[in-house]
């Protein structure tokens, strides 16, 4: 029932990235998003802010909790996508369209396969 | 465990979470579509969950009585009220929903993780009292019906709306372990603050009842509601939620209950509550914020000082803005008191509400 895009990296924390060349778009998983319910508020990080894998990126607010969303990679914000700010809906609707942040990438943390991540989420 | 509409749940994707033991729908598509479903037309909710237990007996009255801080026997058959278990200290164990079916026969609700604890309370509490207490809450399965078109679709139904705090029985085809006879009881209570009623009913009749509900409700807009519903419901309209903003901690002076204390005889923790009632600094309110979502375990501050904690927090879906229900200083508790609330170290406005945060 829940999506996993393959060619996407995931993490354990439930987070997705995108590389393209030395950029990672990165948003949260559709598992996430079903398991926080309805989004109502995303407070994004800075572009030019500095993130180690592992560190808090971002918070996400739904109706029932607040959840923090951790880099995946060591990298720079160079975009943040205004929209989910206004509509955060979108991340529940269409989680792996609504992406969060883009960063470059120096180097990546511990991630998982689309297979992996099934594996983990089962 | 799981309740009888567990399959019915599933067919709707229902998204489940563990509730005291019970996977329970936390939500089917969305909270917020389900909360003003509720709001503007009408929701159907399992609250199988919620436990059952009956008192029958020559004493039952005399037992309640004093078990309760509220003279249950005031209440006529076919009429119940809400009140809770106190401790000897005169602080709430849990809150429940008593129903008088006769002369000596009685029933109440206990929430779902106090059931057993209950059932022992006043199991070990009858000694001396000729009373027959059974917990019969695997044999029932209750479901609300909840919103301002819920009488609409009781007639649809054949059903009538029994009255507020009223309840009566319909003909059903299996027997009720309530009362024992082939009946379902329709309750005109519930937990989102809109007209509504609350079937309780032997689990034979719930897969055939829920469909119903759902077909009839459907044709008006109306959704199933999951938990995560039930709960930004309760919370918009200032309800206590047991085990979180009370848990053996709080007497009905602070939880804002104090209408369920109308009892002069010698009721557990009656004396122990008399005491605390002159000394009681903190009071249950409710608390609407500039910005921000509060939780629980967020601290309420006003002039540079700790003046409260947050036991319940979340968005108002018709409000859209977040509030809180929680204690504060008795000095602090005035409609529209500026104070601030402190979510991950910043503090953010709020002014004190009524609990009743949406009229």
């Amino acid at each position: 029932m829940t999506e996993v895009p393959e060619g996407l990296n995931y993490t354990k924390t439930h987070e997705w990235y995108k590389k393209d060349g030395k950029t990672a778009t990165i948003g949260i998983t559709d598992y996430a998003q079903s398991q926080m319910t309805d989004i109502v508020y995303v407070d994004l990080p800075k572009v030019g802010d500095k993130k180690k894998a592992g560190d808090v990126l971002l918070t996400i607010e739904s109706v029932k909790s607040a959840e923090d969303v951790y880099s995946p990679i060591t990298g720079t914000v160079t975009a943040v996508n205004d929209e989910v700010v206004k509509h955060p809906e979108s991340i529940n609707k269409d989680p792996y369209g609504s992406w969060l942040v883009k960063m470059t990438i120096e180097s990546e943390g511990e991630h998982l396969s689309a297979s992996e991540y099934r594996k983990l989420i089962q | 465990m799981r309740t009888v509409l567990y399959d019915e749940h599933a067919k709707l994707n229902a998204k489940f979470t563990e509730f005291n033991g019970w996977d329970m729908p936390l939500y089917y598509r969305s909270i917020i579509e389900e909360h003003m479903a509720v709001r503007r037309h009408v929701g159907i909710f399992d609250v199988s969950h919620m436990g059952d237990i009956t008192v029958k007996g020559k004493d039952a009255s005399a037992f309640l009585d004093h078990m309760f801080p509220t003279k249950v026997s005031n209440l006529k058959s076919g009429e119940c009220v809400y009140t809770a278990f106190l401790n000897e200290d005169g602080l709430m164990i849990d809150d429940t929903i008593v129903y008088r079916m006769g002369e000596d026969s009685y029933f109440f609700v206990p929430n779902a993780g106090t059931t057993e604890k209950i059932y022992r309370w006043v199991t070990d509490h009858s000694k001396g009292y000729d009373v027959r207490i059974e917990n019969v809450s695997n044999k029932i399965s209750s479901i609300a019906l909840q919103g301002p078109e819920s009488e609409d679709v009781l007639k649809e139904l054949g059903f009538t709306y029994p009255g507020y705090f009223k309840f009566q029985y319909d003909n059903g085809k299996y027997m009720n372990p309530i009362t024992g006879k082939d009946q379902i009881i329709i309750s005109g209570t519930g937990y989102t603050g809109e007209k509504g009623v609350e079937f309780i009913i032997p689990n034979e009749f719930a897969v055939e009842l829920w469909k119903k509900l759902l077909e009839a409700i459907s044709r008006r807009n109306g959704l199933p509601a999951g938990l995560g519903a039930r709960d930004t419901l309760r919370m918009e309209k200032g309800m206590l939620l047991s085990g979180h903003d009370f848990n053996e901690d709080r007497d009905p002076y602070e939880a804002s209950v104090s209408f369920i204390v109308n009892n002069d005889g010698d009721f557990i923790g009656k004396k122990k509550l008399d005491e605390r009632r002159k000394s009681d600094h903190e009071i249950f309110r409710g608390f609407i914020l500039s910005d921000g979502i509060p939780r629980n375990g967020n601290l309420i501050k006003a002039d540079g000082k700790r003046i409260g904690t947050v036991t319940s927090g979340t968005i108002s879906p018709v409000l859209n803005k977040g509030i809180a229900l929680g204690y504060i200083d008795k000095a602090y508790s005035k409609e529209n008191t500026e104070v601030m609330i402190e979510i991950r170290s910043v503090d953010h406005r709020a002014v004190v509400s009524r609990p009743k945060i949406v009229k």
